[in-house]
């Protein structure tokens, strides 16, 4: 089973990690260069700022003039990231020494910017014409039902009817890769990583959507960096005017209305024109800083009889612990549950693990308010349990091995087992019989040594 | 897996008030080295960089007159893509206010700004942020300042400057006229704050950025320019003359060029 | 000088030898005055300190006389003393008197300064000698100056009494205080064989019976000697104190009864009593004696003393001839603790008693005197005890800061400007306003200049920016403990130091001498100055000497010292104008 890891990364992590060609053209625009300047550390973005109207390099010493002894690994950090995110271009000379120049692409349309100001990406929707926007809390909660709904589709597919509008199945394949395993005869299961990505908070999930997107666009004819481009100046909208999609391109637009089944936009058809309203998770695309309003509320409750009560009127969250407990009643804003050793199997056997950022993470993460002050936030009984449960399981090891018999004598014999204790690989030896096991790893070796013997 | 990934570049976002001083007499005299617009314009363009760092920092932008102080922009109101048009627009309808307010006809010399008067309101912006809200932006000032100093704002000037080192918040300064400023020397100096006085204005965009551009929290990072030395002196309560030795009452603290029997002050 | 006279008991001796004549000391600022006791006898001496060149003391000793010699070019006075206190306080107050003598007459003419060297103590110049070897610095500057010839002795000293202060008040004159001794405690020496009782009475003993006990006191000034001997007195005294030492108060009664001198004696102290009852009223009225109660034995009747019960039942008539034990440890703790209060030696008996009753007699009249005690008692004790809802609000002690006008101190910028303001040009403020607005149309007609700064002025002040950080640096950075004098040669550094410390002793000087009243200071300030002005070149010449990286920062400590040079050369010169004239009205120069 392949391994995915799932990684908190931020959107400028994977900018960072664009091959350089790719890069440049991103620079291009210049919604991209506020973005990524903002995604820099303090130190950079000055270094940026000061730099912004010297054309000649400057030399990395003049630079480093002006850092106190404390701020040395900083100072390192902020030069580094400007030259892994190629804004700083840097030149050695015979003397072997360093000098940055800016990206002259980067610059120009920094310049621009400074000199005209913040421009929007596109004009609102006229104040004369009288539509009804949504409110923005009417927003904030569409936005994240839409979200809701498209992980509980993401999670367990077969089990929920398709809601109001659907993700073609090709795309809800992508999205599903790695997070779910598909089983020879049984429906998909939510995996490790599937797992973790529930777990991780709303920007994370996003960006996590987001890159699978962009990283499949290629597939679907679209140029990466373009959607790209086109995300981050998504993120400078202003959240809750309405912005109309004739000025939009084609690609764009189809791309809107994936979006728009994610949560980030919310479409709205005019008389005449049809119109797109950025929700907050579209214009907190590129904020590099974790809004603290995005961060979950904790909701679950443990007790130490494996009681599990959830305040939540979350389908998601219903599925989420039917993972890995028995959900017993549910009413309105409540989901009572407990935790059960079966429901723990059944989860271990899909490969969630009980420890670090697994199931006892998950409950400690999401613990109600209340509790989340106490210390431990899950009584210890139930982290105690749940993991001796999961070593249960374990108590058998498999470890690929050979056999061998037949020796030709006892010496060969002797002399094999030493050969295989020397690599601390023997498992196993019967010298009455002369039988031996031995690892995998030093089959090869073992062949090689035995043939000498002989 | 870090829930709060990116939480250590939040410490940058900082709360910048900018004096602006529009004393008309500094900005028509001869000896002012660059125009008003060209000031301006790289003003504008270091506010709009500010801006531009991180979307939660705010600027606002008060303007010192002759007669009269006044907001006339604040970041956190505006549309970004106004921003230069509606300062200026603020800008001119202050300046007709503060010509309003002008009694004399004609004045001898620049005359100096109410200096005074916008850095109070500066602090008392800044006091209204720090209660509004759980958020704490890192506050600081930064005075452009042209005009001399007049020494009959000496007591309210101080005052403002021990209530900014009180409230944390660094006055820095940055003087365009042709003379070094001793009260923004002092201001700079007590509340631990940055003073330059540039010597090619028409750089002065890059002084701005260079220098005046540093959150406070990269400044413990970074060495900025340090004045040689600062000018401690003050002005008299009598005559309003800058004085090197006085006299000092006893009970009020008052200062005094020459010596009297009572204390004008306190009696 | 604290005491303006010291007037003391002495003997005159021509040497040491000699018994002396007795008589009295009197000791003025300007001279000092021996009267002999016999007025027929021809010593009388009447000395001008002036004359006097130095002082001997002999040291202190318990059998050695106490002498005083004063010394004189030819000849010298010797005295004896009856105790060495007399004799340290007359010495101290000789000491002084030389040396304000030596001073007074210094400025007068040009001559004294050297005489008047020799006037000094011996014991003050030990002093100096002392702390010149002690701080070489000190040293250096005193033979750069003193013996230059830029200062004399006592103006190098003058600035410095602090730290001969110092030294001279290490010792401490403390007066002897009473014996804590009871004297009852002198336990009467018998023979044995008779019944007779001897006390051994001291002079010492006198006076503290007298300190006690005020009765003893008075009954001494009425009955001797009109009505009976000085012996028959304490006698007397004794046989009482015997009476009551047997505590056989019956008996004490029954001979009081006999004999009234003996009641007296016997009795309760009436004017002690009287003390009491004046220092009960002294105290707070609001103290509350109850509370202090159960603190500790207080409650137990006598303190804690074991007292025979059975003179409770004392009859009523036996009532004046109870005297506790422990009034009489209080009175002699009372009378310690209040120390010597007059300085009459022990011996004559009749003036001890005089001089004490006089001294309480003043002490009384100065508490009448205080103004109406009874009112103030009543006043105290409303205040004390005041009720405050009745009370009118009493304003405080101190003076309330008053503003008269709260704009004078807060929003001090509206006062007039006029004053300050450059005459250089006078613009209109109309046609300033006009401009300001051109410029703000202007930038809204055509927008922000692009590019704002041209790169080549960029790079040109980041450049400068970052040499003026790394220089700033460079200085901070090498090493913190590290100042600019370090970096010098030790020559040149100490060559500044020493230039440095004689400044601020010139400075010092010249500056004190101002403003000049004598023709003496005057001079002293032109010699002064003529120093400094030797001092001036010198530094120049350091400054160029050292090399050209650090020159620099070598100025900049020098800078300081020219500037203060500077400025006291400046005030020397407006001086000296004025003085010239001044001196064209008054010619014959200065007062």
């Amino acid at each position: 089973m392949p391994q995915v890891r799932i990684i908190a990364k931020n959107f400028m992590d994977m900018v960072a990690s664009l091959p350089a060609i790719k890069l440049d053209r991103l620079y291009e625009n210049a919604f991209i260069c506020e973005a990524i300047l903002r995604s820099l550390p303090p130190l950079a973005k000055k270094y940026v700022l000061q730099l912004l109207y010297i054309d000649a390099p400057v030399t990395a010493s003049s630079l480093q003039e002006w850092v106190l002894v404390d701020g040395a690994s900083k100072h390192r950090v902020a030069v580094d990231r400007l030259i892994q995110l190629r804004v700083f271009t840097e030149t050695v000379d015979r003397k072997k020494e360093a000098s940055y120049k800016l990206n002259s692409m980067f610059q120009m349309n920094l310049r621009k910017h400074i000199v005209h100001g913040g421009v929007l990406p596109r004009e609102p929707m006229a104040a004369n014409i009288t539509v009804r926007l949504p409110s923005l809390e009417e927003l904030d909660s569409y936005a994240s039902q839409q979200w809701e709904c498209f992980l509980l589709h993401l999670i367990n597919s077969a089990e929920v009817e398709v809601t109001t509008k659907s993700i073609s199945p090709s795309m809800m394949k992508v999205f599903q890769r790695g997070l779910l395993s598909q089983r020879d005869n049984e429906g998909p299961r939510l995996t490790e990583s599937g797992f973790q990505f529930l777990l991780m908070d709303t920007n994370a999930q996003l960006w996590y959507i987001v890159r699978e997107y962009i990283s499949n666009s290629e597939d679907r004819g679209v140029d990466s960096a373009d959607l790209i481009s086109f995300l981050l100046e998504l993120s400078f909208h202003v959240t809750g005017e309405a912005y109309n999609m004739n000025t939009l391109s084609d690609i764009q637009r189809t791309t809107v209305k994936d979006l728009a089944d994610l949560g980030l936009i919310k479409l709205q058809q005019g008389r005449k024109d049809s119109w797109f309203i950025p929700t907050k998770l579209a214009t907190n695309l590129s904020i590099s800083l974790s809004d603290a309003s995005s961060r979950k509320q904790g909701y679950v409750v443990v007790e130490t009889n494996f009681r599990l009560y959830a305040y939540s009127t979350s389908k998601l969250h219903c599925e989420i612990l039917r993972l890995f407990a028995r959900v017993e009643y549910q009413l309105p804003n409540l989901i009572v549950g407990s935790i059960t050793k079966e429901n723990l199997y059944k989860a271990f056997s899909n490969g969630i693990t009980a420890d670090q950022a697994s199931i006892i993470l998950f409950l400690q993460q999401n613990a109600h308010p209340r509790v989340a002050e106490r210390v431990p936030s899950v009584p210890e009984n139930v982290t105690d349990q749940v993991r001796l449960w999961e070593s249960d399981l374990n108590r058998v090891e498999m470890t690929p091995a050979h056999f061998f018999d037949d020796f030709p004598s006892r010496d060969v014999f002797e002399a094999a087992c030493d050969f295989a204790r020397e690599y601390s690989s023997l498992l196993w030896e019967d010298s009455k019989k002369m039988r031996l096991i031995v690892k995998t790893e030093i089959y090869a070796h073992m062949k090689d040594f035995l043939s000498h013997q002989k | 897996m870090t829930p709060v990934s990116s939480k250590q570049y939040a410490d940058d976002v900082s709360l910048l008030m900018v004096l602006i001083d529009t004393n008309p007499l500094f900005w028509s005299s001869t000896t002012t080295p660059f125009s008003f617009s060209k000031f301006l314009s790289q003003v504008l363009s270091f506010l709009n960089s500010i801006l531009l760092l991180n979307q939660l920092n705010q600027v606002v932008v008060i303007a010192t007159g002759f007669n009269s102080c006044d907001y006339i922009y604040d970041s956190s109101l505006g549309h970004a893509n106004q921003r230069a048009e509606a300062l200026l627009q603020k800008l001119e309808e202050f300046v007709i206010k503060d010509e309003e307010l002008n009694k004399e006809d004609s004045v001898d010399g620049i005359g100096s700004s109410l200096l005074s008067g916008s850095l109070s309101m500066a602090l008392c912006y800044i006091q209204r942020v720090f209660r509004s809200g759980s958020l704490h932006p890192q506050p600081r000032i930064l005075c452009l300042h042209g005009s001399q100093d007049g020494p009959g704002q000496y007591v309210a000037i101080m005052n403002s400057i021990f209530s900014a080192q009180r409230s944390m918040v660094p006055i820095d300064s940055c003087v365009i006229g042709s003379q070094h400023s001793a009260f923004l020397q002092q201001a700079s100096y007590i509340t631990g704050g940055v003073y330059l006085k540039p010597q090619q204005l028409d750089g002065m965009f890059q002084y701005l950025t260079t220098v005046f551009a540093t959150d406070l929290h990269s400044r413990s990072f970074l060495q900025l320019p340090k004045p040689v030395g600062v000018d401690f002196r003050a002005s008299c309560f009598c005559h309003k003359n800058t004085i090197d030795m006085g006299y000092i009452c006893s009970v009020c603290l008052s200062i005094f060029c020459k010596h009297h029997k009572k204390c004008s002050t306190c009696g | 000088m604290t005491d303006a006279q010291v007037v003391k008991r002495a003997k005159y001796k021509s040497s040491v030898k000699d018994p002396g004549v007795r008589g009295i000391l009197k000791m003025t600022r300007e001279r000092f005055v021996f009267m002999p006791n016999d007025p027929t006898l021809p010593v009388r001496l009447n000395v001008e300190f002036r004359l006097i060149k130095g002082h001997k003391s002999s040291k202190e000793g318990s059998n050695r006389p106490a002498l005083l010699n004063l010394t004189q070019d030819q000849g010298n006075y010797i005295f004896e003393f009856e105790n060495f206190s007399d004799r340290e306080l007359c010495r101290d107050f000789v000491a002084k008197a030389i040396t304000s003598s030596g001073e007074v007459g210094g400025p007068t003419s040009e001559k004294a300064v050297p005489l008047k060297d020799e006037q000094l103590s011996s014991a003050e110049m030990e002093r100096r000698i002392k702390l010149l070897q002690e701080d070489s610095e000190l040293q250096k500057l005193h033979k750069q100056f003193v013996i230059g010839g830029v200062l004399s002795e006592t103006e190098f000293w003058a600035t410095r009494k602090k730290l001969l202060d110092v030294n001279a008040s290490r010792k401490a004159k403390q007066r002897v205080g009473l014996k804590s001794d009871m004297i009852f405690n002198v336990k009467p020496s018998s023979d044995g064989q008779s019944n007779r009782v001897t006390f051994n009475l001291t002079p010492e003993m006198i006076h503290q019976i007298f300190a006690e006990k005020p009765a003893v006191r008075q009954a001494y000034l009425n009955f001797v000697p009109n009505k009976m001997t000085e012996k028959d007195f304490w006698t007397k005294y004794w046989r009482a104190q015997y009476l009551h030492s047997t505590k056989n108060i019956v008996a004490a009664a029954a001979e009081a009864a006999e004999d009234e001198e003996l009641a007296v004696f016997l009795k309760q102290d009436a004017i002690l009593a009287s003390e009491t009852r004046q220092k009960i009223r002294k105290v707070d009225p609001t103290l509350d004696m109850e509370a202090d109660e159960g603190d500790d034995y207080t409650h137990i009747p006598g303190h804690g003393l074991a007292i025979e019960t059975t003179k409770d039942e004392m009859e009523a008539q036996y009532e004046p001839y109870k005297r506790s034990f422990l009034q009489d440890i209080n009175r002699h703790a009372a009378v310690v603790l209040e120390g010597r209060t007059v300085d009459v030696e022990t011996g004559d008996t009749r003036s001890v008693a005089e001089a004490l009753a006089s001294s309480k007699r003043i002490e009384l009249a100065k508490e009448a005197s205080d103004g109406n005690v009874h009112q103030e008692r009543l006043d105290r004790i409303t205040r004390m005890a005041e009720i405050e809802d009745l009370q009118a609000p009493r304003d405080p002690p101190v003076a309330p800061l008053c503003i008269k006008d709260p704009r004078d101190y807060f929003d001090s910028q509206q006062v007039q400007l006029g004053g300050t303001r450059q005459v250089k040009s006078r613009l209109s403020t109309s046609e300033a306003y006009g401009s300001l607005r051109v410029y703000i149309s202007e930038i809204r007609n055509i927008g922000l200049s692009d590019p704002i700064v041209k790169p080549e002025v960029a790079i040109k002040v980041f450049n400068v920016l970052t040499q003026n950080i790394s220089s700033s640096k460079y200085q901070l950075g090498k090493n913190p403990h590290e100042s600019i004098l370090d970096t010098l040669p030790s020559v040149t550094k100490e060559e500044l130091l020493l230039h440095w410390t004689s400044i601020q002793e010139l400075l010092k000087h010249f500056w004190s001498s101002y403003p000049i009243t004598t023709s003496y200071l005057y001079a002293k300030v032109s010699r002064l100055k003529d120093a400094m002005s030797q001092i001036y070149p010198k530094l120049q010449e350091i400054k160029e000497s050292v090399q050209s990286d650090s020159r620099h920062q070598v100025s900049l400590l020098v800078q300081p010292m020219l500037q203060a040079l500077d400025a006291a050369f400046a005030h020397y010169d407006l001086d000296q104008q004025k003085r010239s004239a001044k001196s064209g009205e008054k010619p014959n120069g200065y007062v």
